[in-house]
């Protein structure tokens, strides 16, 4: 019998992006025994909390969680407080806050507005592992407008070996892109000369909506030179925005085109019907030619 | 958690399943809920659910063709009867497995005199702009219990799992002519999930209002100015599809985040990190002593 946590992984590969919180919650409900399992390699999207301490906005995941509580990367406090909670060695917390000021820097120049939230955390064979998290939303500013969020997920291991340094790298992408279409066709009539909005029929009415969704993840081990403890800054920086990169564009090319190009192979805007007489005509044709 | 929680969460996937994927959920569900015998009978009730609301098509014994299990195929039956389903095309009903998708003990059903005329005609307009328009698609013209109803149902499945994807299309059209109007709604699923899980789900609801030459004329020539309204309502709306693709990879994706920084360059790393703690790390870097 196949392993229940991979139906669950390939359950969560089929049902709807955008109930993936819903849908987790639920199967967690069913098998509480897998519930780390399910929650360490399911992707769900972002929280974004503020920082009661600095006032500033911070994302909650599952590797900034203790217990009930989520870190902040900026004042690094727990909330609702912890007397105990996990925190990165003093070495590492300084790296962390490094960290959150250079992604900081790279939220802005690539989302212009968003939040972004990187938790670093040691490991025991000496190395350190983090997560580098990237949220924004966008809603619409007029009903026909396009809303949208993007969450990016990367999680990564470092490990030293002498000036170099070696990477494993796990980037999660999740992008929801929604338009709603309200009463359009008022505004294509009055667009229309008086003539024939007569023939257009009075009270017509619209209302639609579409929703692009989705989740993609991949995986990128590299080797980097390590000058000093702050490469790794640098090192995971230049993996994580190339990755980026890659990520996006599959996912405007690749994948969102891919859904459009599945519709006409639903339906055909040009009558078949005509191109298929069209052929038949053309080798007609082609017969009477060589005769 | 108790086993009638157990069916519905089971349910509740089921309902979400992507176009042509039913099959692959229940067998993810059955695995993790690892209770056939409760889960067979539980979820009969949400597989019914689903095939009705998803124009889910049979071959309809002693035809050549499918018709279309619908809530408008539905028969009204007492409440002890067997539920069955119609298939106006060959005037027969027919009983629907919900399990393995079949249809059995064929009856022919008379149908009603005065409605028939219209429907005919209807149903070959459909037909014809069914094969003008879609790739594999079925389509069935119900005559409604009100007088001057009708039903007119469409979908267009395409199912490829060697190539991760999948896709459905389905309109229901009710043509009133006592009301002069014909209502509709569009639904579009589309499920592509090679290395990732991307999901296009729209909903588009309309209304045509039908000039009173079009209900006064011959069934004949109601019937086919009635599919050209239909056909030019889908097309724009397939139309309008592709605009809002394009707007969203335009606007959206650029606006949720850019595909290079203003500058037009990727980030420079080393002086992200000098600009803002240059100083701070060049402190510790003897600490840690990896240099």
């Amino acid at each position: 019998m196949t392993d229940i946590v991979d139906s669950m992984l390939d359950l969560m590969r089929r049902l709807p992006p955008t109930r993936v919180e819903e849908n987790v919650a639920a199967l967690v409900g069913i098998c509480p025994d897998y519930a780390d399992d399910l929650l360490g390699s399911v992707d769900q999207p972002l929280q974004v909390k503020v920082d009661h301490a600095t006032g500033r906005e911070y994302l909650a995941c599952d590797y900034n969680r203790d217990g009930e509580s989520h870190r902040s990367p900026w004042s690094n406090e727990y909330d609702p407080p912890l007397e105990d909670g996990t925190t990165p060695s003093p070495k590492l917390r300084k790296l962390e806050i490094s960290a959150n000021e250079a992604f900081d820097t790279y939220r802005e120049m690539y989302y212009e507005g968003g939040v972004s939230s990187v938790y670093l955390w040691d490991l025991d064979d000496g190395g350190f592992a983090g997560v580098v998290l990237l949220k924004k939303v966008m809603n619409s500013s007029a009903p026909d407008e396009p809303s949208g969020t993007w969450d990016s997920i990367h999680v990564f291991e470092a490990s030293e070996r002498g000036r170099q340094a070696h990477y494993k790298l796990t980037s999660t992408v999740m992008l929801q892109l929604v338009t709603r279409q309200n009463g359009e066709s008022e505004k294509r009539q009055n667009a229309l000369p008086a003539v024939s909005q007569k023939t257009a029929t009075e009270g017509w009415k619209k209302d639609g909506e579409l929703n692009l969704s989705g989740s993609m993840t991949r995986q990128i081990e590299n080797d980097w030179p390590l000058h000093d403890f702050s490469s790794h800054i640098t090192n995971t920086g230049k993996m994580i925005e190339d990755m980026e990169i890659k990520m996006r564009n599959l996912l405007q090319e690749v994948y969102f085109g891919k859904t459009r190009d599945i519709i006409y192979d639903l339906r055909s805007v040009d009558d078949l019907e005509k191109a298929r007489r069209q052929r038949e005509l053309q080798k007609e044709l082609v017969g009477f030619i060589k005769r | 958690m108790d086993p009638v929680d157990r069916i519905q969460t089971a349910s509740s996937f089921l309902l979400q399943s992507p176009p042509g994927e039913i099959n692959d959920v229940l067998n993810d569900v059955r695995n993790i809920i690892s209770d056939d015998d409760s889960l067979h009978e539980g979820v009969l009730p949400a597989l019914k659910e689903y095939n009705i609301a998803q124009f889910i098509t049979v071959e309809v014994p002693g035809t050549q063709h499918q018709t279309v299990v619908s809530e408008a195929a539905r028969l009204a039956v007492g409440e002890d009867e067997e539920e069955r389903f119609l298939d106006p095309r060959s005037k027969t009903s027919f009983r629907f497995d919900h399990l393995s998708l079949e249809a059995s003990d064929p009856q022919s059903v008379e149908p009603d005199a005065d409605a028939e005329p219209l429907r005919e005609a209807l149903e070959k307009s459909t037909l014809a702009y069914l094969s003008a328009h879609f790739h594999d698609g079925v389509a069935a013209v119900f005559s409604a219990p009100e007088t001057n109803r009708f039903i007119i149902q469409i979908v267009a499945n395409k199912y490829n799992p060697s190539n991760f994807w999948a896709g459905r299309w389905r309109s229901e059209y009710t043509v009133d002519l006592s009301e002069h109007k014909v209502e509709g709604k569009v639904l579009v699923n589309i499920h592509y999930y090679e290395q990732g899980n991307v999901q296009l789900a729209t909903h588009h609801d309309h209304s045509i209002s039908l000039p009173q030459a079009i209900v006064t004329s011959s069934p004949a020539q109601s019937a086919s100015k009635i599919l050209a309204l239909i056909e030019a309502e889908e097309s724009n709306y397939q139309t309008a599809i592709n605009d809002t693709y394009h707007e969203m990879g335009e606007k959206t994706f650029k606006g949720l985040r850019r595909a290079l920084p203003m500058t037009r360059s990727k980030l420079d790393w080393d002086r992200v990190l000098g600009y803002k703690l240059g100083a701070e790390l060049t402190a510790s870097k003897g600490v840690f002593g990896s240099a």
